[in-house]
């Protein structure tokens, strides 16, 4: 081949893919931005500030960078539980995985088997790292030690009061708020609070109202026993055959059927809506989903004060309350999307927009610096006086009490559902007997005779 | 140093004067010649692109992806929208039979349902499973009624206050769910817990009418006419916010009506702003941030505040503007501006939420799809720029390619050149074009002949200049005949103009041949026109 020729096809080579372009190919460049979509599970009060955050990120930093997040879901844990398994299982009628997605531990642990879930280390720096709370981040870390769930916020347990209600009920009975720091106490006052409320129609008997209701049974037993200095869980089961879980047991089971604790499968905050219970156990998270008002069966409401107590103890026991919340997961997808979702996490968990989100969420920040000294002037500007109650009782916690993260290995979201399932479903029954036999004895006997058995039936239903 | 510059400056002068007046060379002509040819034709592609409309085709194709953009939307949303539409129709009859059916049996009259408050839970109870079924088979994000009645009338909010049930899907997209998703926005906890269904965080027992169009506006219709049926009764309302929620929707609410013509509620179905982005993602990815909007308009303003969006850009900032002004600009995109300045470019088209007889006939509603301007003028720009781009490489390129064809077309003709100055022509290698080769073969011929005759001619000098001075050594009689000779006498002529006999001539004859060193007389004829052609005349 002659040199000429060479030179003619070189020249071809460069022409060709340049002449097309005068035939009007017509299409967006890398100028255009990248849509990043995003589930997430903070609904309510909590969507406006996420909506918030989300736009600012878009008309600034995304703006910039050439990212648009785009919510495509705002689902309850549960639900998003669901959506994101069904997808990781490719389910019919499943929907598409989002870029960006909150996830609990446990769902994350089903998607980084399925190699869903991208590595976060990959978009982070040592450095970067650094700035989080390192228990957090470890907390991130799945089976193989990549970075899956990062930390956005983090909650624990706290007890929330209905004051209003509360106070009515002290005045007469003379009950002490002070005694809702131990289960044992909020048993005696569930009890006062029982009678209390059946005395108020003489002409119905036993129809006093139920006092206290713990959100997660599950976290309530895992929690209980760690304070009592057992393990609820060993070795991917669960371990009842403790003292330490039959106290826990008579804790919750006993009221429960004496109508004293709520044996309801929803949320707590449902019956604080409408004056049901006075006081539950639940997430800091959950503080926004406690109404200002209470509303009554015949329509009335009026304004309640929300009080937030640390996370009870059983007497004798350890201070120890749970730490849970979701983190953030990235869908592995292109390395430039996975790449852009970590320019997200970083906007999102800056001391200052963490600050932000928790300020008005709830929930605790995930870097050290918003965790140290800036929570403490945070706090001071913060208006919803509940939320700088919750935060001011969570930092009394962050003190006093050890935390321990929720159990994650291979099936515990079954084990925690069929749990919560068959106590529910014992206490149920046995509170149906108790009524029956109520008509025809005494409280205790009625309560022995409907008792009877159903600890040792429920052990047995978990080899 | 100075003087070194203007040295410099003088050589340099002197060599472009000196080039100047050599002429400019070849090579450079050549190359100057394909150069124009080069931009001649780069300037006629220039101008067929810019006839032909090239450089304004990433608008036309913007548009006809709007256009394509805007049936895909109006599409899917009337399609939706008259679902539910009919679902919500189908939803009334079902209701207002039932309901009057249930509350005959209980005694009760509708026109008189505000006297029974207390069996008002009963009476919504009952059709817990009715909405749930609505709900479920219209994949809406939501299904309520509202009965004309509060359960608590002697409340200070009870004018405002209706009693009624509000079933939301908060998952209407997802196809098999285990655990649907339904939670109630309004409805009396009872009926929930009897359900086994969740509170809505931000849940109210009753609905709060003080600001329900989607309430009022179909009893209005439906009073003022008691004629119309109830497909020409029920009422799209604008997207709002429920109040004291953060739930964003739209509703489509037909009056209930008993037997007796009676309007003793509402009932209806619910889009919320996360079902309408989610049944309606716009489809191409050429502009990331397009969006579809679903508006009222007023005359050439659209109302955002009312408006449903889909698509991935952030629509929740265009919600805080109340209106858009719409204008159609040259580019024949419609210009959206809020406050004179331009935010978007698209196009809309009416869409019908409401059959001919309609109570609400008279208000119009478009679909638009919108991009952001800067996004259409930035990929505007950005393919001209490519394309000129493109020009411009092919024109250098062109440069480079005639400079390099310049040097190549000259390179033979500068060795056949030097070949024909060097001495050896016949060594001269060939340069393998037929008409350089041709020359040189020609001019290695002509130079070998004038050789061959330089040196012909050398050698006749020689002895013409022998011949020249041999005439001296003649005798003045041998002079005489050979004078004669040369004026072209014969010997006969001779002796008769000489008076000597014919012998002596032939004498004189042989001693002159002798002495000139000649054969003839013809011979002696020859030298002496040699002579006389080389300009030597014999003395």
């Amino acid at each position: 081949m002659t040199s000429m020729k060479r030179f003619i096809m070189l020249l071809a080579l460069i022409l060709l893919p340049i002449l097309p372009g005068c035939g009007i190919g017509f299409e967006a460049g890398s100028s255009q931005p990248v849509t990043l979509t995003l589930w997430h599970n903070y609904g309510g009060q909590l969507k406006d500030t996420m909506d918030e955050m989300i736009d600012e990120f878009n008309e600034t930093v995304g703006k910039k960078e050439g990212i648009i997040v785009s919510v495509t879901s705002i689902s309850g844990s549960a639900t998003l539980h669901e959506k994101l398994t069904m997808a990781a299982h490719g389910d019919p009628g499943a929907p598409s995985l989002p870029d960006i997605t909150t996830v609990y531990p446990k769902t994350a642990l089903i998607l980084a088997e399925k190699g869903l879930l991208a590595d976060l280390d990959e978009q982070f720096t040592r450095k970067e790292l650094s700035a989080y709370i390192p228990q957090f981040i470890e907390e991130g870390r799945l089976a193989d030690g990549g970075l899956y769930v990062f930390p956005i916020a983090k909650s624990t347990e706290v007890l929330f009061v209905n004051k209003t209600l509360f106070d009515r009920f002290s005045r007469d009975t003379g009950a002490r708020i002070e005694d809702l720091q131990s289960f044992e106490g909020i048993i005696r006052t569930a009890s006062l609070y029982y009678e209390w409320t059946d005395r108020q129609t003489p002409d119905i008997p036993n129809d006093g109202k139920m006092f206290y209701m713990p959100d997660s049974i599950f976290n309530l037993f895992l929690v209980g026993c760690r304070q009592l200095g057992a393990e609820f869980t060993a070795d991917g089961q669960l371990n009842l055959n403790t003292p330490q879980h039959k106290k826990v047991w008579d804790f919750y089971f006993t009221p429960a059927v004496m109508g004293q604790v709520a044996v309801f499968d929803g949320y707590a905050t449902d019956l604080a809506k409408t004056g049901d219970i006075v006081c539950s156990t639940g997430s800091t998270a959950g503080v926004s989903f406690f109404s200002p008002t209470v509303t009554y069966a015949d329509n009335t409401s009026e304004p309640i004060e929300l009080a937030i107590l640390p996370y009870p103890v059983f007497e004798g026991g350890k201070k120890v309350a749970i730490q849970r919340g979701a983190g953030m997961s990235v869908i592995k997808s292109t390395r430039e999307k996975e790449h852009l979702a970590g320019i997200f996490l970083k906007w999102f968990t800056s001391p200052e927009n963490n600050m932000r989100f928790v300020s008005s969420t709830g929930y605790f920040p995930v870097t050290v610096e918003a965790f140290g000294e800036r929570m403490s002037k945070e706090m001071e500007k913060i208006t919803d006086p509940a939320v700088k109650n919750l935060l001011r009782v969570s930092r009394i916690m962050q003190k006093d009490y050890e935390f321990c993260i929720p159990p994650l290995f291979e099936g515990v979201d079954e084990l925690e559902e069929q749990y919560k399932a068959q106590i529910m479903d014992a206490a149920s029954r046995t509170r149906d007997a108790y009524v029956e036999f109520s008509r025809s004895m005494d409280s205790v006997t009625a309560y022995e005779n409907a008792s009877r058995g159903v600890y040792e039936d429920f052990i047995l239903r978990f080899p | 140093m100075k003087n070194n510059v203007f040295e410099k400056i003088r050589m340099l002068r002197e060599a472009a004067q000196k080039t100047g007046d050599l002429g400019m060379p070849m090579g450079l002509r050549l190359f100057l010649l394909l150069t124009v040819l080069v931009l001649t034709i780069i300037l006629g592609v220039i101008a067929i692109l810019f006839i032909n409309g090239t450089f304004t085709a990433g608008l036309s194709e913007s548009k006809t992806i709007v256009e394509s953009e805007l049936q895909h939307a109006s599409q899917g949303i009337s399609k939706q929208y008259e679902y539910l539409s009919i679902h919500t129709i189908n939803l009334s009859e079902e209701l207002s039979r039932s309901i009057e059916k249930n509350a005959n049996n209980m005694g009760i009259s509708l026109s008189n349902l505000q006297d029974h408050p207390e069996r008002l839970e009963e009476l919504i109870s009952r059709e817990f499973d009715r909405i749930l079924v609505c709900l479920q088979k219209s994949q809406s994000s939501g299904a309520f009624f509202i009965l004309d009645a509060t359960v608590n009338p002697a409340l200070e909010k009870a004018k405002y206050s209706r009693a009624g049930l509000y079933i939301k899907n908060m998952e209407p997209n997802i196809v098999s769910s285990s655990t649907p998703n339904y939670i109630v926005l309004r409805g009396s906890p009872a009926i929930s817990r009897n359900h086994k269904l969740s509170l809505h965080t931000q849940w109210s027992m009753e609905f709060d009418i003080s600001d329900a169009p989607y309430y009022y506006r179909p009893i209005e219709a439906a009073e003022s006419d008691k004629q119309l049926k109830l497909s020409r009764l029920y009422y799209w309302c604008p997207a709002l916010k429920i109040p004291n929620t953060s739930e964003e929707v739209m509703l489509c609410s037909v009056p209930l009506i008993d037997s007796r013509g009676n309007v003793f509620g509402v009932c209806g179905l619910e889009v919320s702003a996360m079902l309408f982005k989610l049944s309606n993602m716009p489809n191409n990815c050429i502009y990331t941030r397009i969006f579809y909007t679903l508006s009222p308009i007023d005359k050439d303003l659209i109302k955002l505040d009312q408006s449903m969006f889909a698509g991935c850009y952030s629509a929740r900032i265009l919600s805080r503007d109340q209106t858009l002004n719409f204008s159609e600009n040259k580019y024949s995109f419609y210009s959206y501006t809020e406050k004179n300045h331009c935010r978007f470019l698209g196009i809309h088209k009416p869409v019908r939420l409401y059959p001919e007889g309609s109570a609400f006939a008279d208000e119009q509603w478009v679909v638009a799809v919108m991009v952001p301007e800067e996004d259409v003028v930035t990929s505007i720009t950005r393919l001209n720029l490519l394309l000129i781009g493109s020009l411009m490489l092919l024109f250098v390129l062109g440069v480079a390619v005639s400079f390099v064809l310049s040097q190549r077309f000259l390179k033979p003709i500068t060795e056949g050149l030097d070949m024909i100055k060097s001495n050896d022509l016949n060594a001269a290698s060939k340069t393998k074009i037929p008409e350089i080769d041709g020359l040189i073969e020609y001019l290695a011929l002509h130079n070998q002949e004038l050789y061959e005759k330089a040196r012909q001619e050398n050698i006749s000098l020689v002895i013409l200049d022998e011949f020249l001075e041999n005439t001296r050594k003649l005798s003045p009689a041998e002079r005489s005949v050979f004078d004669l000779y040369l004026k072209g006498h014969t010997a006969k002529e001779i002796s008769e103009t000489l008076c000597l006999s014919i012998n002596t001539i032939k004498t004189h004859s042989k001693r002159i041949y002798t002495k000139l060193n000649v054969a003839s007389r013809e011979e002696l004829l020859l030298y002496h026109s040699l002579l006389k052609e080389i300009g030597k005349e014999i003395e």
